[in-house]
C-alpha cells in the first residue's frame, strides 16, 4: 500500500470549479515528532457520519504546530478530524474500553467533553474566501 | 491497517469513546446557564456558620509539613510504621463548589509511628488537574457530577482523575486510587506524584490498558497478589490480576450490560472474584453521574462469580434488591458455598446524601447494616442482618479472600451526620465490641494492624475529627478491647477534611 506522506502538505487532488477555495488547517499542541498525523476533510454531515472523506492527508508529526492545506475545495459545509498515529502502526489506538489513547482533534477546535463533539460543533463554511481553521490535539 | 481503514476508524472510535466513557455525555456542558457549583458554594458557606459538623467538608488550603502530634496515653511499642490515608480535600475554589463529596482533589495524610511518637504530614496528589487548577486558583474542569460552565475539554477520564479515594503500597511506591481512571504512582518518601500508572506497560498488553478504570478497592492477598476491577457506565467491566510487584499478569473484559453507573467495591474468595451489581438504574435525562443514579427496588442485586484463573464468568446469583458501597470480605467452603458481607443499604439515599452535604444540608438517609450473605451451589441465597449501623468494613489483611471471624466497621449511635463509633463484630455469633466516640466526633475508617496473623491480636488505627476543638486525632485501640477506648490518641493542630480509605504499613 502506498501512503501519501508529506511534512507540510499542499494537496490538489481534485479538479474543481473555479470558485473552489483553499482550506488551511492548523494543528497545534503536537507533543512530539514521532509518527504521523492522519487528517480527513468531510463535506456535509452525511458523509461525515458515513466516514466518506472528501479529501485525506497524512503528514509527518512535528512537535508544536503544523499546517495542512486543502486546495480547490468547492463551496459547502465541511468538517475535519484527525489523529496522531504516535507509534506509526497506521491505526488509531484505543484501550480496552474503546477510548482513544493517541492524540486526536477536530476542526473549530471542537471540544471533547465526556464524548466527541457533534458535527455542528466542528463544521465550517467554504464560500468565496480562503478558510483558516485551527485545532489543538487532545492527548 | 491500511490508510483508508485507519482514517475510517476514527469516527467509530470517537463514538465508542462516548459510549464507553465512565461518564455520561455532557453535550451541553459549556452552555449550562445555571452555575450550580456557585449555588452549592453559597449554600455551604451559609450552612457551615450554623452547623459546626460541616467543618470536615471544608477544603484544605495546602500541603501540611511534618508536625509532631500531642499524644495522650501510650503508643504501643509494637506499633511502628506508616499510616497513609487518602480523601478529597479541595471541594471549593473561587466561589464554586463541587456538587458531590466524591469529586474533590485527593490529599494524602501520612502518620509516621516511631519510637519518638507520631508525626503527621499531608500532601495533595499533584495530578495534572490539581496542578492546573491550583495555578489558576479556580476550577478549570467539570467533575463527574459537577457541570462547570466553560469547562476545559474532558476527553478522557484521567483528565479529571482526582486520585482521592484510597492509597495502597505497591512495590516500594504508593498508588493513589480513584474509581474511574488510572492509579497515580506516589513516591513513598516525598509523597510526590510520579504520574499515572499504565498497567500494560512492559507487558503483553502494551497500551491497551492505558487510561482504563482501576477501582479504588483492589483486594490484596496475603502474598501481595493484587486483584481489581474497573467499570464503565455501559456495563463493561475489566478484571485485573497483578502480581505482588504490581506487574499485570492477566486481564479480561466482561460485557455485563449493567447500567447502574455505580460499582464501587468487589470481593475475592480463594478461587473466585465476586462482582456485585447493585439495584440501580440511571435517569437518562440527568447529565450528572451520581445524581442520575436511582434505586430500583424491582431489580435484584446480581452476584457475578468469576473464576480467578480464567477471569471468566462461571455463575450468577440473584439476591434481594439493595445497594452497597463497601464489602468486608468473602470466602468459600470446601463444598463451594460462598459467603460474604456487605454494608448494605436498602436504597441509594446515602449516595445522594453526600451531594446534599456538599451544599450544607444534612438529611436522614437510611443507613447501612452489616449483612452476611450465603450463596449455595444450588443457586439459592440466604442473608442475615447484624444489628447496628455499618460502614467502612475491614478484616485482617492476611484473611483477604479467606474465612474471617472478626469484622471491623464504623457505626453511628448518636450522630445522624457521620459515623461516631468503631466496633469489632464476631460474624459467627453477632457479638459486638463497640467504642462510641460520641457525637462530637466525625469518625473515619479504622484499619487493623497486626503482624501475628491471629484474629483478636493487634491494633485498630483510625482518625476522627473532634468538632468542638476543630482538630483531628489518630487513635489506637487494642482489637480485643475496643470498648475500653483508645490506648493512645494523638492530636493534630488542625482539622483535616474527612477522607475515605487508607492502609498501615508496618516496619
Amino acid at each position: 500500500m502506498n501512503f501519501l506522506t508529506l511534512s507540510t502538505l499542499s494537496l490538489s487532488l481534485f479538479i474543481l470549479p473555479v470558485s473552489a477555495q483553499t482550506v488551511q488547517f492548523n494543528i497545534e499542541g503536537i507533543q512530539h515528532d514521532k509518527g504521523k498525523l492522519y487528517i480527513q476533510l468531510f463535506k456535509g454531515e452525511n458523509n461525515f457520519k458515513k466516514g466518506k472523506a472528501h479529501n485525506e492527508a497524512i503528514v509527518n508529526a512535528k512537535k508544536g504546530q503544523l499546517t495542512v492545506t486543502f486546495n480547490n475545495v468547492e463551496p459547502g459545509d465541511y468538517a475535519i478530524r484527525y489523529f496522531h498515529d504516535e507509534n506509526s502502526n497506521r491505526d488509531f489506538d484505543n484501550n480496552m474500553f474503546g477510548m482513544p489513547i493517541e492524540g486526536y482533534g477536530f476542526s473549530n477546535n471542537a471540544p471533547v467533553n465526556f464524548g466527541p463533539p457533534s458535527y455542528q460543533q466542528m463544521t465550517f463554511m467554504v464560500s468565496n474566501v480562503t478558510v483558516i481553521n485551527s485545532s489543538t490535539v487532545n492527548y | 491497517m491500511q490508510r483508508r481503514e485507519a482514517l475510517k476508524s476514527m469516527l467509530g472510535l470517537s463514538v465508542a469513546a462516548a459510549a464507553c466513557s465512565p461518564f455520561p455525555a455532557l453535550a451541553n456542558l459549556a452552555s449550562a446557564n445555571e452555575d450550580i457549583m456557585a449555588q452549592f458554594a453559597t449554600s455551604f458557606d451559609k450552612a457551615v456558620l450554623n452547623n459546626p459538623n460541616l467543618i470536615g467538608l471544608k477544603s484544605m488550603s495546602g500541603d501540611i509539613p511534618w508536625q509532631n502530634l500531642t499524644i495522650e496515653g501510650k503508643l504501643p511499642k509494637a506499633l511502628r510504621g506508616n499510616f497513609y490515608r487518602n480523601g478529597p480535600a479541595v471541594h471549593q475554589r473561587n466561589g464554586q463548589r463541587y456538587t458531590h463529596l466524591f469529586e474533590g482533589d485527593g490529599m494524602i495524610q501520612h502518620f509516621n509511628f516511631t519510637d519518638t511518637g507520631i508525626q503527621h504530614r499531608a500532601k495533595f496528589v499533584k495530578t495534572n488537574k490539581y496542578t492546573q487548577e491550583q495555578a489558576a486558583d479556580k476550577f478549570l474542569f467539570s467533575g463527574p457530577n459537577s457541570k462547570l460552565p466553560g469547562s476545559l475539554p474532558v476527553n478522557k477520564t484521567d483528565i479529571i482523575n482526582a486520585a482521592n479515594t484510597n492509597i495502597i503500597p505497591v512495590n516500594g511506591e504508593l498508588w493513589a486510587l480513584w474509581e474511574a481512571g488510572s492509579a497515580t504512582a506516589i513516591d513513598a518518601s516525598s509523597l510526590d506524584a510520579k504520574g499515572l500508572v499504565n498497567l500494560g506497560e512492559n507487558t503483553r498488553y502494551g497500551n491497551s490498558l492505558k487510561g482504563l478504570a482501576f477501582s479504588a478497592h483492589p483486594k490484596i492477598e496475603a502474598d501481595g497478589t493484587i486483584w481489581n476491577f474497573g467499570s464503565t457506565v455501559t456495563g463493561d467491566i475489566v478484571l485485573y490480576h497483578l502480581n505482588n510487584r504490581g506487574i499485570t499478569q492477566k486481564v479480561n473484559l466482561l460485557k455485563t450490560n449493567y447500567r447502574g453507573g455505580m460499582l464501587h467495591d468487589f470481593l475475592i474468595t480463594q478461587n473466585n472474584i465476586l462482582i456485585i451489581l447493585p439495584s440501580l438504574d440511571r435517569d437518562k435525562t440527568d447529565e450528572r453521574l451520581f445524581s442520575a443514579i436511582r434505586f430500583n427496588n424491582s431489580l435484584p442485586m446480581k452476584v457475578l462469580v468469576i473464576d480467578k484463573n480464567t477471569l471468566t464468568l462461571t455463575r450468577e446469583y440473584q439476591v434481594d434488591a439493595g445497594f452497597a458501597f463497601h464489602f468486608g470480605n468473602a470466602w468459600e467452603d470446601t463444598d463451594g458455598t460462598i459467603r460474604f458481607d456487605a454494608s448494605l443499604y436498602p436504597n441509594c439515599e446515602n449516595l445522594h446524601h453526600m451531594s446534599d452535604l456538599m451544599r450544607g444540608k444534612t438529611s436522614d438517609a437510611t443507613p447501612a447494616n452489616t449483612v452476611l450473605f450465603t450463596l449455595y451451589k444450588n443457586g439459592s441465597a440466604h442473608k442475615q442482618t447484624i444489628a447496628g449501623i455499618s460502614e467502612f468494613p475491614r478484616v485482617y489483611d492476611h484473611l483477604t479472600g479467606l474465612q474471617n471471624n472478626l469484622l471491623v466497621t464504623l457505626s453511628s449511635i448518636q450522630s445522624d451526620v457521620w459515623s461516631d463509633s468503631v466496633r469489632v463484630i464476631n460474624v459467627n455469633n453477632g457479638k459486638q465490641d463497640t467504642f462510641v466516640y460520641g457525637e462530637d466526633f466525625l469518625v473515619e475508617e479504622h484499619v487493623i494492624v497486626d503482624n501475628s496473623h491471629q484474629e483478636g491480636n493487634g491494633y485498630l488505627v483510625g482518625t476522627a475529627l473532634h468538632v468542638p476543638s476543630k482538630r483531628t486525632c489518630v487513635n489506637v485501640f487494642k482489637v480485643g478491647h475496643v470498648s475500653d477506648g483508645p490506648v493512645c490518641r494523638a492530636w493534630l493542630g488542625q482539622a483535616l477534611s474527612l477522607g475515605f480509605h487508607g492502609n498501615f504499613l508496618t516496619l
